[in-house]
């Protein structure tokens, strides 16, 4: 392949890997999945009952991955028995993995919150209506891009990955979860999820459960939370996945062997100086907390 | 019964192999500074997500380069010791990628969306930067973010995480020559080699640092176990090769 191909298709590849990256993560928020899902679960039974959504299926990476390994199967079956168009096949495959998204968010809400009844939290036919669509709608995104991009890594005439096509997808999908799952939903858990507090700490064990239950008119719906999180937490997580697809095959596409390996060693040790950087500028403006009483210094 | 013996007695040297990379992997999920749930809410320090599904999205990451470099590698002739230092490098190098991007941003949450310095409850003073820890705690939480010392213990985890996967999927290909099969023994392995030490952890640590990372002794031995039967499966499963497919 020539070098400007191969790096056209790494660009196309950490593109789609960007827009997939903020829909995983806005589809977890407005399903409330993963970890800050822990504190929707609790708030009913601490006397908050509440109208988010509560779809902890399981963790993000199993989840996606399950996706992902399901459309790119259905493409791949499609692109073999009835040589349809790699696009159409994509698009179809994404699809049903939405269609199984939503049999499992539908199912999770109402067992959970059936599960609950006996602390006032009820089953919200109108929140299952008005999210099960929107989630639906970014799990399709989600799976199209990752798809998408694993098609061009297994296509014999472009990248040729030797991993077959629906394993590459079931790693990407994993990946795009566990980074979903260790950036954007902090935004939501540690941010969103408790507006009420005093912004500049995270949560203090003793306000576990007490959920912001009031949006700026009316009842805060989990619409409302991708709302917000789409400002910061969805664009940072694609730009997580964005970069670990773009860095990881652009510097294994413009450096062969060693080089390559070599060039990846530096990119770590650029990220782990600008983590220091980071650190000293968080700590300098931040400050320590008042409210510490022990006798080291900061 | 004579074939069976005959497969070990010919792959051993891919069973000794598959046990490294399985005691390379667990011993790397030690090192990434996971905080779980309470992570999410910036009531922990580490990572916030689990501790095999961080391990293994990272060391999966890294199989991928793997796989695709060996590929090219075996292209140009056959796979020996020093073509598969070379893969592993490459597993190991793409997993610490994906490893430092994911607590790079992560940092962005919890620096400009959170607005909490990163600290550590583990340790008064950070080994690495001599920087005070305790003040920095929000009241009410232990710690929340990644410090210096947590970022450089999760890149050596990736490292190791990746080293381990990369390795585990070399010894296949060795025995079976099919990426497929061997890649997803891989990834069972891997996930076979996260979970088990993920009892030591008990949802949260912080990295090399923190008290609970005494304990991969134990982590070692079970794994030293697990890898070593999950190698004797391993190597007795044909790829389609040996039945004449492509």
């Amino acid at each position: 392949m020539e070098p400007a191909m191969g790096m056209g298709l790494v660009a196309l590849m950490g593109a789609a890997a960007t827009v997939a990256g903020c829909s995983e993560d806005l589809e977890s928020d407005i399903g409330s999945q993963s970890n800050p899902n822990s504190q929707v679960q609790l708030a009913a039974q601490v006397g908050y009952p509440h109208r988010i959504f509560n779809k902890a299926i399981s963790g993000e990476p199993p989840s996606n991955a399950m996706y992902c390994a399901v459309g790119a199967g259905v493409a791949m079956m499609l692109l073999n028995s009835v040589s349809t168009s790699p696009l159409l096949a994509i698009a179809v495959g994404a699809f049903v993995a939405a269609l199984l998204n939503g049999v499992f968010s539908t199912t999770a809400y109402m067992g959970r919150n059936a599960s609950q009844t006996r602390f006032n939290q009820y089953v919200y036919l109108d929140v299952l209506r008005n999210h099960v669509l929107g989630i639906m709608g970014h799990a399709y995104v989600t799976t199209f891009c990752i798809v998408g991009l694993s098609y061009v890594m297994w296509n014999q005439n472009l990248i040729g990955h030797p991993f077959p096509f629906p394993v590459i997808a079931m790693i990407w999908g994993l990946a795009v979860g566990a980074i979903g799952s260790s950036t954007g939903d902090v935004h939501y858990g540690a941010e969103r999820e408790f507006q009420d507090f005093k912004f500049g700490a995270g949560l203090n064990a003793a306000d576990s459960g007490n959920i912001t239950r009031y949006a700026e008119a009316g009842l805060r719906s989990s619409i409302d939370n991708a709302w917000f999180c789409s400002k910061f937490g969805g664009p940072v997580t694609g730009i997580a996945f964005g970069m670990t697809v773009f860095l990881d095959n652009w510097r294994s596409t413009a450096f062969q062997g060693w080089t390559a390996v070599v060039a990846g060693t530096i990119i770590v040790i650029l990220i782990i100086i600008y983590n220091r950087y980071l650190e000293l500028y968080a700590r300098k403006n931040y400050g320590p907390y008042p409210e510490y009483s022990g006798d080291v210094e900061a | 019964m004579i074939d069976i013996i005959t497969m070990l007695a010919t792959h051993w040297i891919s069973i000794i192999g598959i046990v490294i990379g399985g005691i390379c992997i667990a011993v790397g999920v030690h090192f990434v500074p996971v905080g779980g749930a309470p992570a999410a809410m910036a009531q922990a320090t580490g990572i916030g997500t689990g501790t095999v599904q961080l391990a293994a999205g990272s060391g999966l990451t890294g199989l991928l380069a793997a796989g695709y470099m060996y590929k090219t590698l075996s292209a140009a002739g056959a796979v020996g010791i020093s073509e598969v230092i070379l893969i592993c490098a490459t597993g190991a190098v793409g997993a610490m990628i994906m490893m430092t991007t994911t607590m790079i941003v992560g940092n962005w949450v919890y620096i400009y969306g959170v607005g909490v310095p990163p600290a550590s409850a583990k340790v008064e003073y950070d080994p690495i930067t001599k920087n005070s820890q305790a003040p920095y705690v929000a009241p009410g939480t232990v710690g929340q973010g990644m410090p210096t010392v947590c970022f450089v213990s999760g890149t050596i985890g990736g490292l190791l995480g990746g080293l381990g996967g990369s390795l585990v999927y070399c010894m296949l290909m060795w025995v079976n020559g099919d990426p497929a099969i061997s890649s997803i023994f891989a990834i069972g392995v891997f996930l076979v080699n996260a979970v088990l030490p993920s009892y030591n952890i008990q949802g949260t640590i912080e990295g090399f640092h923190d008290p609970k990372f005494k304990r991969v002794p134990k982590a070692i031995v079970a794994c030293f176990i697990a890898s070593l039967l999950c190698g004797i499966i391993a190597v007795m499963i044909p790829g389609t090769a040996m039945f004449g497919g492509i």
